[in-house]
C-alpha cells in the first residue's frame, strides 16, 4: 500500500537539531536531579537505606540473637559484650532491634506499595466504568472506612483468628489487616484524579480503536498517575510503619515471639525510668525510619511538581559556577 | 505608504547584566528626541530552565508613536509575548530583563514593582489573551472597572466613577450597560468578556494599548466584533497599540506596521503593505506563503517551513533562521545579519544578507520547493459514481435540560444535532465549519459513538448502526473509520513511545509481532518521520511531528474514513502547512476519506471538496467548497467569509465586512422558526411582514437553482451541489451590521 519512501527533510533536520542539543531531557533525569538537588531529601534517602542494610547484615556484627537469653546479664545497661544492653529476660537488645527494624520496614513496605497499587486499579475502574460500578465501588469504599479498623485488627490478631494465627505469623496477619483498611483514601484520590485524566485526548482515542477498558486501565491510566502513587506510597509506608508501632504498642499487633520496634517501646514504657536504654533505643530507631522517609517525601514532592522552586537553585548553582570560572 | 513610525535596527550585540558606561552612553544615544509614546531599545530577556539560559528576548528595538498601530507578528516561541510582559514589568522576578524601554522619556526597566504599578492601568495597559481567566469571578464587571478607576483617580467621585463605566461599557458595545455593570463575568460570553476587559483597559485613557493575542480564543464572528471594538477604542482614546499575533490575516487589517519576530529577534521590520507586498527575508515569505487563502479557489500546495525554530539555549552562530532556510549559504552561516535598511523603502529593515536578490517577484513555492499539488485517482471519477463510506441520516441529540434538586423539572432542551443528514463519498474531504456551540464536535462524538439507541441512522462502509452494533460490528466499523485529535500532545499517552502508540490499534486488530513492526515502519515513512526515531517518548517530537504521528496512528489499521478534529488548530502557522499538505497527499495517494471539523475557514477551503456550515445543530447551507465560499447564499455564510481576516492589506482596507451583532443564542432559547434570525443581517432590514416568515416557519434545506442563463442553455441542467436553508437569500443586508474600513479611515491620526 505503501508507495511513499521518501524520507521528509523536515523531520531529519528536527532529528538533526534534537540530537545537537539537549533540547530533550528524559523526565525522569529531571525528576532525579531535582530529587539530588534536595539536601535533605537526600539525607533522608541515605539514612532510609542504611537502616535498611542494618535492619539484614546487623545480626552479623553480633554473635546473639533474640531469642538467646544471656543469664549473667539481665536486664544490664549497654557493655562491651552487649551494645545496647540487655531487656529484663537478658536477650541482647541489639539482635532484637535489628530483628524489630527488619519487620517494621517489611510491613511498612509490603503495605505502602501493595496498598498503593490496590487503591491505583479500584480508583481507575471506578472512575474508568463511571456509573453502576462507580456507585457501587464507592458504597463498598465507604463502608471500609466507616469500618472500626481497630477492633477488627484487635478480633484478628488476637482472639478470633485462632486458625489464622496457627498457620500465619503475626506479623503477616498484621499486613493482611493493614493492607484491607489503607488503601481507600488513596483509593478516592486516584478515582477523581482518573476522572479528570478519562477527559484527555489519548484515552478517547484508545477507546475509538476498540481498546478494551480493561487494557485501558491499565497500560494508559495507572501509568499516568504515576508521580502521585510513588509519592503515596512513601506516605504509605511512613503510615504502615506507625501503625504497627501502636498497634503493637497497645499489644494487639505483632506478638512475642516475633519482634518489631512496637513491641519492644511497647514492652518498655513501663520501666522507663529503670532501663532507659530499652525505650530509647527502639523510639530512636522508629523515629529515623519514619522520619527519613518524611523527608524523602518532601524532597519527591518538589522533583515531581512542576512549578517548585527548585529550578531557581539551578540558577544560583549556575551563577556561583560562572563566577567562580572569572 | 508613508509611516511615521520607526522601527529601526538598535545595536543587536547583547548586553551584560553589568553595563559599562560606554555602552549606557550608546544607547541613551539610540533616544533622540522623538516624539514617541513608547521606544524600547535592545531589549534582552534571559530565563533560566533546567536546560540552561533561554535568551528568549534578544536585542528589540522600535519606536511606536502616538495613534498607530503596530503588529508583532511571529510564531509562539519567537519571543513576542515576552517582549510585551517585559515592557509592562510583569515578568518574574527570575527573568532577566536589560536594555531600556521608555514611555515618555521615562525609563520603565529597572522601576520597582510599586512604580510601576502608577503606569500599569494609567499610561500603558494590557488586553490578554484568555478573557475567560482575565476577569474576577467574584466582582461584578462595574466593580473591576471601576477598580481600575479608583487606583489611578482616587480624588474622583462614586457618581462620576460610575458614569465612565457606564460610558466605558458603551463604547465597546455591550448593551445596556447600566444594568450590566452589575452583572458577574459568568454572566457574559467570551467575546462579552473581551470587551470588558478592553474597557478596563482603556479606562484611563492610556498611551499605550498591548494587545497579546486578543482574540486568538474567540470565534471567527466574535473575533471580527472585538477587533472591531479595538478599532474603535483606539480611535476614541488615541492611543498607540502593539497588536501581537500569530496571525497574519489579524494583523494585516489593523496595523500600520509590522515586525515579524523570530528566534526572539525582530527579523524584518517595516510599514504594513512593504512586508505582505514585498517581502525581503526568507522566513517573511515563508510565514506569508504557509498560510491558506479564504478568498482564492486555485489550489496550490502550502508552503511549508522545514525544521523548528533554533534553540534559545544557545546563541545562534550564523543567521538564526539559516538552518530552515532554503537559500541558506555559508556566508548566512557566519555572523547573524544585522536589520539593514531595503533599498527603495527607507523604514523597510530586514535582517538577511540576500535581502537585495528577494524582490517582489519572487515566487515562494520556488524558494521552499513547495510539493506540487497531489492528485487522487478519484479526483477524476464523478462524485455520483464513487460509493458512499458514510451516510447520516436525520442524526438528532437531544440533552435535556432539568431543574430541581429533589424533583426534577424538565425545563427545555438543549437541541445540540437536531436532524443532521449528510454523505462522504470515497476520496472527498468533506467539512463541517461553524462557531463553537454549532454542534459540529456532537456530531464526530455520535458518529465515533456508534450505537444503537441513537436518534438517526449511521452507516459506515456499510454498517449501519440500527442493524447490529454487537462487537464484532463495532470493531470492524472501527476499522472503517479512525479518528484525529485536535490537540497532538493529549492525544498521545505520554507515558508511551511512539512505537507503543502506533503499536496498540494493530494489536488490537490482532496483528502477530513481525507484522506490527513492519507496519510501523511503512507508517513512520507514510506520515514523513524518521523510522529509527519509534523509541522516541512523544515530548521529545515538536507539535507538528505528534500530528504526524496522530496521524499515523489513525492510519495503522488502514481505514476508509479519518475524522479530523480541528488537526491543525494547535499548531504553528509554518508546521500546519506541512501537515496539511501531507493529509492532502495521503488523501491523494491512500484514497482516503476526510471529515474534517474546523473553525478556520482557510484551511477548510485548502484542503475540502464539501463543506456543511453549522448553526445550532442544523446545517444552513451545505455543497461544493468553491461554490458555497465563492456565491454563499444564507446570510450566516456570508457573514462568517466576511469575518475572516485575509492577509492581504489591501483586500482586508476595502472590504466590506458583515459584523453579527451579539452571540450565538443558547440552544435554550433559539427561536421557533429559522435558528439564526436573531442575528441575521437580512432580517433585520426585511419589512415586517416577511420578519413574520422567519419567525414562524423553519426554513428547509434547499438546492440552489442554475442561473437563467445556464438554464437557457441545457434545459435538462441537473441541480447544482449547493443547498442552503433561507428564505431570503437575496435581502438587503442591515447597514448597521455593515462596516467598511476604506484607505481614509484607515490614515486618519
Amino acid at each position: 500500500m505503501t508507495n511513499l519512501n521518501a524520507v521528509d527533510p523536515a523531520a531529519a533536520a528536527q532529528d538533526a537539531h534534537l540530537d545537537s542539543a539537549d533540547v530533550v531531557i528524559g523526565k525522569s533525569t529531571i525528576i532525579f536531579r531535582r530529587f539530588m538537588r534536595n539536601k535533605t531529601a537526600v539525607a533522608g534517602l541515605v539514612i532510609f537505606l542504611a537502616l535498611t542494610v542494618f535492619s539484614f547484615v546487623g545480626g552479623f556484627f553480633t554473635t546473639w540473637d533474640k531469642e538467646t537469653i544471656d543469664p549473667f546479664n539481665i536486664g544490664m545497661p549497654p557493655s562491651a559484650e552487649h551494645f545496647l544492653g540487655t531487656s529484663q529476660a537478658g536477650i541482647d537488645l541489639y539482635a532484637m532491634t535489628v530483628e524489630g527494624t527488619r519487620i517494621s520496614i517489611l510491613i511498612g513496605l509490603v503495605v505502602g506499595l501493595v496498598s498503593v497499587l490496590i487503591a491505583a486499579v479500584y480508583g481507575c475502574t471506578m472512575a474508568y466504568f463511571g456509573g453502576k460500578v462507580d456507585k457501587v465501588m464507592l458504597f463498598v469504599l465507604e463502608a471500609l472506612i466507616m469500618m472500626p479498623a481497630l477492633l477488627v485488627v484487635a478480633v484478628a490478631t488476637s482472639g478470633g483468628g485462632a486458625g489464622l494465627k496457627r498457620d500465619l505469623p503475626s506479623w503477616l496477619l498484621l499486613i493482611i489487616v493493614l493492607l484491607v483498611f489503607s488503601w481507600m483514601g488513596t483509593a478516592r484520590l486516584i478515582r477523581s484524579l482518573s476522572m479528570s485524566l478519562m477527559q484527555r485526548d489519548f484515552v478517547k482515542a484508545a477507546q475509538y480503536m476498540g481498546v478494551p477498558p480493561r487494557r485501558i486501565v491499565w497500560r494508559h491510566l495507572v501509568p499516568n498517575i504515576g508521580s502521585l502513587l510513588v509519592l503515596d506510597i512513601t506516605r504509605g509506608v511512613t503510615g504502615a510503619i506507625l501503625a504497627e508501632v501502636a498497634f503493637s504498642f497497645i499489644g494487639i499487633g505483632i506478638k512475642v515471639p516475633d519482634v518489631s520496634l512496637g513491641v519492644l517501646i511497647g514492652g518498655a514504657t513501663s520501666q522507663v525510668q529503670t532501663f532507659p536504654w530499652m525505650f530509647w533505643v527502639p523510639l530512636t530507631v522508629m523515629f529515623l525510619l519514619t522520619g527519613s522517609l518524611a523527608m524523602m517525601n518532601d524532597g519527591l514532592r518538589d522533583a515531581f511538581d512542576p512549578s517548585s522552586s527548585s529550578t531557581g537553585k539551578a540558577r544560583k548553582a549556575r551563577k556561583i559556577r560562572v563566577e567562580k570560572s572569572k | 505608504m508613508s509611516s511615521e513610525t520607526t522601527t529601526g535596527s538598535g545595536p543587536t550585540a547583547s548586553v551584560n547584566s553589568t553595563e559599562d558606561a560606554v555602552e549606557r552612553l550608546h544607547i541613551a544615544g539610540l533616544h533622540a528626541p522623538t516624539d514617541a509614546v513608547l521606544s524600547v531599545r535592545d531589549l534582552n530577556v534571559r530565563f533560566t530552565s533546567e536546560n540552561g539560559v533561554v535568551h528568549a528576548v534578544r536585542g528589540v528595538d522600535f519606536d511606536l508613536m502616538p495613534g498607530r498601530t503596530l503588529g508583532i507578528v511571529g510564531e509562539s516561541g519567537s519571543g513576542k509575548s515576552v517582549t510585551s510582559l517585559a515592557i509592562m514589568g510583569l515578568l518574574p522576578e527570575t527573568a532577566e530583563v536589560t536594555g531600556s524601554v521608555r514611555l515618555r522619556g521615562q525609563e520603565l526597566l529597572g522601576l520597582s514593582d510599586k512604580a510601576m504599578c502608577g503606569y500599569r492601568g494609567n499610561d500603558i495597559a494590557m488586553v490578554f489573551q484568555d478573557p475567560l481567566s482575565s476577569l474576577t469571578p467574584v466582582y461584578t464587571v462595574g466593580t473591576q472597572i471601576i477598580e481600575a478607576l479608583t487606583i489611578h483617580n482616587p480624588t474622583m467621585s462614586k457618581q462620576a466613577k460610575e458614569a465612565r463605566a457606564v460610558e466605558l461599557l458603551a463604547m465597546v458595545g455591550i448593551p445596556s450597560p447600566k444594568a450590566r455593570l452589575k452583572a458577574f463575568p459568568h454572566e457574559f460570553s467570551g467575546g462579552m468578556r473581551q470587551r470588558v476587559m478592553i474597557a478596563i483597559a482603556i479606562a484611563n485613557n492610556p498611551r499605550v494599548l498591548i494587545a497579546d493575542e486578543p482574540t486568538t480564543a474567540l470565534d471567527v464572528t466574535i473575533q471580527a466584533q472585538v477587533l472591531e471594538v479595538l478599532h474603535t477604542a483606539q480611535e476614541e482614546t488615541g492611543a498607540a497599540v502593539v497588536m501581537i499575533t500569530h496571525d497574519l490575516g489579524v494583523v494585516a487589517g489593523m496595523a500600520d506596521d509590522i515586525m515579524v519576530m523570530y528566534a526572539g529577534k525582530p527579523v524584518e521590520t517595516g510599514a504594513v503593505d512593504d512586508i505582505y507586498y514585498n517581502p525581503r527575508m526568507p522566513y517573511t515569505l515563508g510565514l506569508l506563503g504557509a498560510v491558506p487563502r479564504v478568498d482564492v479557489a486555485e489550489k496550490t500546495s502550502l508552503v511549508p517551513i522545514d525544521g523548528l525554530p533554533p534553540n534559545l539555549l544557545h546563541a545562534p552562530t550564523g543567521c538564526s533562521f539559516a538552518p530552515r532556510c532554503p537559500l541558506a549559504s555559508d556566508a548566512c552561516r557566519d555572523g547573524e545579519p544585522p536589520l539593514a535598511p531595503v533599498p527603495g523603502s527607507a523604514l523597510h529593515h530586514a535582517a538577511c544578507i540576500k535581502s537585495e536578490a528577494l524582490g517582489g517577484d519572487v515566487d515562494v513555492h520556488d524558494i521552499f520547493a513547495a510539493p506540487p499539488v497531489p492528485e487522487s485517482r478519484f479526483d477524476a471519477i464523478p462524485r455520483t459514481d464513487r460509493s458512499t463510506v458514510l451516510q447520516l441520516r436525520d442524526i438528532r441529540k437531544h440533552f435535556p435540560l432539568t431543574k430541581g434538586a429533589l424533583i426534577k423539572k424538565r425545563i427545555g432542551t438543549v437541541k445540540a444535532v437536531d436532524g443532521l443528514s449528510f454523505d462522504i463519498r470515497e476520496g472527498e474531504c468533506f467539512s463541517i465549519v461553524g462557531e463553537s456551540g454549532s454542534g459540529k464536535t456532537t456530531t464526530l462524538l455520535e458518529i465515533m459513538e456508534f450505537h444503537k439507541d441513537q436518534d438517526g441512522e449511521v452507516v459506515i462502509g456499510g454498517l449501519s448502526n440500527k442493524q447490529a452494533a454487537d462487537a464484532r460490528t463495532k470493531s470492524a466499523m472501527r476499522r472503517e473509520l479512525q479518528m484525529v485529535f485536535q490537540d497532538p500532545t493529549g492525544a498521545l499517552d505520554p507515558r508511551f513511545t511512539v512505537y507503543e502508540v502506533l503499536a496498540e490499534p494493530l494489536q488490537n486488530a490482532g496483528m502477530d509481532r513481525p507484522a506490527i513492526r513492519t507496519r510501523i515502519m511503512e507508517l513512520m515513512k507514510l506520515v514523513g518521520l524518521q523510522p529509527d526515531h519509534v523509541n522516541r517518548f512523544p515530548n521529545q517530537f515538536s507539535g507538528g511531528q505528534r500530528q504526524r504521528i496522530g496521524i499515523a496512528r489513525a492510519l495503522a489499521v488502514n481505514p476508509k474514513l479519518v475524522v479530523l478534529d480541528e488537526p491543525v488548530s494547535a499548531l504553528d502557522v509554518s508546521v500546519q502547512a506541512g501537515v496539511i499538505n501531507l493529509l492532502d497527499k495521503l488523501r491523494a495517494e491512500l484514497g482516503l476519506s476526510y471529515l474534517l471539523v474546523a473553525h478556520d475557514l482557510s484551511v477548510v477551503r485548502h484542503i475540502s471538496n464539501r463543506v456543511a456550515v453549522m448553526y445550532l445543530g442544523k446545517i444552513v447551507e451545505i455543497g461544493e467548497v468553491d461554490r458555497v465560499f465563492d456565491n454563499p447564499r444564507h446570510p450566516y455564510t456570508r457573514a462568517l467569509l466576511s469575518a475572516i481576516p485575509v492577509p492581504d492589506p489591501q483586500v482586508e482596507r476595502t472590504r466590506e465586512r458583515i459584523i453579527l451583532k451579539g452571540d450565538l443564542p443558547s440552544p435554550l432559547d433559539a427561536p421557533k422558526g429559522c435558528n439564526f434570525a436573531t442575528r441575521c443581517p437580512v432580517f433585520a432590514a426585511l419589512p415586517a411582514a416577511k420578519q413574520e416568515k422567519c419567525l414562524t416557519l423553519e426554513p428547509p434545506l434547499e438546492a440552489v437553482a442554475p442561473s437563467q442563463a445556464a438554464r437557457s442553455l441545457q434545459p435538462e441542467a441537473p441541480a447544482l451541489d449547493q443547498q442552503f436553508a433561507c428564505f431570503f437569500p437575496d435581502g438587503e443586508l442591515d447597514d448597521d451590521m455593515l462596516v467598511t474600513h476604506d484607505q481614509a479611515e484607515h490614515h486618519a491620526p
